[in-house]
């Protein structure tokens, strides 16, 4: 029988504030085969791992079992630790005695340390039928996907690139650029959008490392960490992409009017048109729900044909599939505005000068719809008063709970605009409920806007009533004054918070990828890995993980471009062996675990066994994640699971049940 | 209910705010963050002085004994647009309706229209007595007149069950 060693971390007082650590030490003594138990403040620190490498020495122990935090925080730590004294990392068992017991237990601080003593018998008793197990190395392919061309995309493709890996950039939308191209000014140096963007999009156009995909989706990914297998759809974009020049003389010509997607449909654009001023590539894209060529009939109109001088325009194009191999991805797909129409009470949608925050942006921005003039929409007039409202779709239950992150800010840097725009005269308000300026030099932007004269009312408006004429008034009971304010505006911007993209749902089904309580895409760890996701080789940038302004993008950008180098860079990587495992002889070939398995790495197959054909399955090793579906249902006990073998389990449950410590 | 009021009064008291909580199922419906969406809509704020995130703020922080005795509680118009608009589903509707139930429950002094409103439902089940209209015409108008049958008066049976419901509620 195996020497076991048990070793019981006190965790600070996290673990020992609750449970009786000497009575589970003094316990786990008494129990067969168990040589030393010892007890320590923290397991984890340096002296710690020192006394369990020792002990393995001193007392020849062959399973260690450790009583401490959660195996996802300290298991690897560990695992060294055995290695380097010699013990195959697979021998160790980690009893969860914090999260599993301290810590949901505190107020019973007797019962717990029964709990505790029951857990420590039951990793014992798993412990003792522990098998030592090989890490597999397999080759990495040094080639990264990343999807969604915004400025997180952007940011992690260049670094990337530069650093000499192959980079493919997928973009749904017909260029690059995402929310911040469609941004006027940024906070809180008010530099201009556009002029520290674009010269970004044009490097990853040119860039000879980086292959882009634009007007793309992404339809499948399989494969695992290091050899990921993904497909690709270019939607057809009726124009060659190597033959237009981007001269424009086809959208002159066009007859056929489209609302402006990227000025938020303020502005129309023609059925042919450029998808932005800063296009990049800067190329015309036919939207065939309008063109009348393509939703009617092949010989109508054709008026962009007459002119076009390259002859890019190609009505014939198809859809077209590619397969790309890459390493690792980076997911950067960003995030949506709150749609302001679903709070029926501030009459977006229903009085035509109140906006939204974008629709603001746009406005302002010199090449918008209206040259970058702030005006009322229903008269066309330059506003005398304007009245922001904080807090739209966010720190809101009804819709989302989150703060949005940069609905304050935006606020106070469209104040300033429009103080800058419109002059001294005008009547500016922002109604808020706390202003987070958090970030480096955010405070100073707030001070700044105050500076400007722009009046911060402490109180949200119940609602938004209009005039005849357009204009609108708002009542506000100000917190400061204890009084109720009668305001009248010409136009009210609305703060829409960031919320999930209506995609994600789609998306986190490609991408095998959870998403966390508020919608958006879950990390690993929410302080500790924050840039990855659950699945191994796939990160995070960018507000698809959460709510987030430009520099909190581009800095997690780069941290997740660093971190799949670091994954790539290496050549080759381990895969751990905790991998579903087919006993041939025991397969009966009945194909239950094939359909059940999440990542389809359960294969059916025919072999000849003494010249007999015989139906088994194949498990692929490489796309297993260890799960331990199909060991659960295999009805012949054909399939075992590495680590978590049906005797391991059921040892464990028998000394959960009695008091035997799992010897039967 | 002002500044005041709330340093002039006794400290919380904890056990006449639990027997709110109690009604109110939980400590949800007074959750509140103070963004004043509530009082800046509020339909008995212009006239009457209706501060419904005072009011929740004052049951949070215990001091609920000046609210009972208080008329302001009973100016609200029930009209639930802070219900419907609050970001946080709080709400200042129901925790008005349950300092209501409290009031009556510890005998404090009732609106008289809210006393008369009672006596009127016993004697005739109405909330109004029927009352005559006049047109632009000077043309006075009755039920009869407009052919609309006689109004039945309640039963004694319907009394007695009202008031045994209602010392039923009170008990």
């Amino acid at each position: 029988m195996p020497r076991i060693g048990v070793y019981v971390c006190h965790c600070g007082l996290n673990i020992a504030g609750v449970v009786d650590v000497e009575e589970v030490t003094r316990y786990a003594k008494t129990l067969p085969d168990v040589v030393v138990a010892k007890h320590y403040t923290y397991m984890c620190s340096e002296s710690g791992q020192r006394m369990i490498q020792e002990d393995i020495r001193a007392y020849g122990l062959e399973r260690i079992v450790i009583a401490a935090c959660s195996p996802r925080m300290h298991e690897e730590t560990f695992q060294k630790t055995v290695l380097e004294a010699g013990l195959n990392p697979y021998l160790l068992e980690i009893v969860n005695l914090r999260e599993h017991c301290s810590w949901p237990h505190s107020e019973e601080p007797e019962k717990a340390t029964e709990k505790a003593k029951e857990l420590v018998r039951m990793g014992v008793a798993k412990a003792r039928l522990l098998e030592p197990l090989e890490k597999r190395r397999v080759s990495v392919e040094k080639s990264v996907l990343v999807v969604g061309g915004g400025i997180a995309g952007i940011q992690a493709s260049i670094d990337l690139a530069n650093a000499g890996f192959k980079v493919y950039l997928v973009e749904k939308k017909p260029s690059i650029g995402g929310r911040m191209a469609q941004l006027d000014k940024t906070f809180p140096t008010l530099d201009c959008s556009a002029c520290i963007l674009t010269p970004k999009m044009v490097e990853v156009a040119r860039h000879p490392n980086i292959k882009l995909l634009t007007n793309a989706e992404v339809i499948n990914v399989s494969g695992f960490v290091g050899n990921y297998e993904v497909t690709v759809v270019k939607k057809p974009r009726y124009v060659e992409e190597d033959k237009c020049v981007g001269c424009g003389l086809c959208i002159e010509v066009c007859p056929v009017k489209v609302p402006d997607e990227f000025n938020e449909g303020l502005s129309y654009t023609r059925a042919i048109s450029i998808y932005s001023p800063h296009a990049v590539p800067n190329v015309a894209i036919i939207n065939p729900e309008y063109c009348l060529r393509l939703k009617y009939n092949k010989d109508v109109c054709g008026k962009c044909l007459e002119v076009c001088g390259t002859k890019a325009i190609n009505f014939e194009q198809q859809p077209e599939t590619l397969q790309l191999r890459v390493g690792c991805i980076i997911l950067a797909v960003g995030a949506d505005v709150f749609d302001a129409t679903k709070i029926p009470e501030l009459g977006y949608g229903r009085f035509k000068n109140v906006i939204s925050n974008i629709e603001f942006e746009r406005m302002s921005d010199a090449s918008g719809p209206t040259g970058g003039k702030i005006l009322c929409p229903q008269t066309g007039k330059p506003p005398k008063s304007i009245v922001f409202i904080q807090c739209v779709g966010s720190r809101d239950k009804r819709f989302h709970e989150y703060c949005c992150r940069v609905g304050c800010m935006v606020s106070l840097k469209q104040a300033i605009l429009a103080r800058e725009k419109l002059g001294k005269d005008v009547d500016i308000y922002i109604c808020f409920n706390d202003i987070r300026a958090f970030g480096k030099g955010y405070e100073e932007f707030y001070r700044r806007a105050r500076d400007l004269d722009i009046n911060f009312v402490n109180g949200i408006p119940s609602e938004v009533r209009s005039a005849p004429d357009g204009s609108l008034y708002l009542s506000v009971y100000e917190k400061s004054i204890n009084k109720l304010l009668e305001l009248h505006a010409d136009l009210v911007v609305l703060a829409c918070g960031l919320v999930p993209g209506q995609d994600f749902d789609r998306i986190s089904e490609i991408f095998h990828l959870p998403r966390s309580a508020d919608g958006f895409f879950l990390e690993a760890h929410p302080k500790l890995r924050p840039l990855e996701s659950p699945t191994a080789g796939i990160f995070l940038a960018g507000a698809c993980q959460g709510p987030k302004d430009i520099p909190d993008s581009v800095a997690q950008a780069s941290g997740a471009a660093a971190k799949a180098m670091a994954l790539l860079s290496k050549g080759e990587i381990e895969i751990e062996p905790l991998k579903a495992v087919l006993n041939q002889d025991l397969c009966s070939g009945c194909g239950i675990c094939v359909p059940l398995c999440p990542y389809d790495a359960i294969k059916m197959k025919t072999e000849r066994v003494n010249g007999v054909e015989k139906l088994r399955v194949q498990i692929v090793e490489a796309m297993c994640q260890g799960c331990g579906t199909c060991a659960s249902t295999c009805p012949a006990g054909a399939i075992k699971m590495q680590k978590y073998t049906n005797e391991q389990i059921l040892a464990q449950v028998h000394a959960a049940l009695t008091e035997s410590g799992g010897v039967k | 209910m002002s500044l005041v009021d709330l340093t002039s009064m006794a400290k919380p008291n904890k056990e006449i705010r639990g027997k709110i909580l109690t009604k109110l199922g939980g400590i949800e419906l007074i959750n509140c963050f103070q963004c004043l969406k509530c009082t800046s809509g509020c339909t008995a704020f212009k006239l009457l002085e209706l501060a419904p995130h005072e009011v929740v703020k004052l049951v949070k922080l215990g001091f609920v004994e000046g609210l009972i005795t208080s008329e302001i509680i009973w100016t609200c118009a029930t009209c639930l647009k802070c219900t419907e608009r609050c970001p946080q589903k709080a709400s200042p509707y129901h925790v008005i309706m349950a300092l209501r139930n409290l009031a009556v429950e510890q005998g404090a002094k009732i609106p008289e229209a809210y006393l008369k409103a009672v006596s009127q439902i016993l004697e005739t089940g109405l909330l109004q007595t029927t009352r005559k209209v006049t047109t632009k015409e000077m043309e006075t108008f009755d039920r009869k007149r407009l052919g609309l049958p006689e109004i039945k008066y309640p039963t004694k049976t319907f009394k007695t069950v009202l008031l045994k419901v209602l010392e039923g509620a009170l008990a």
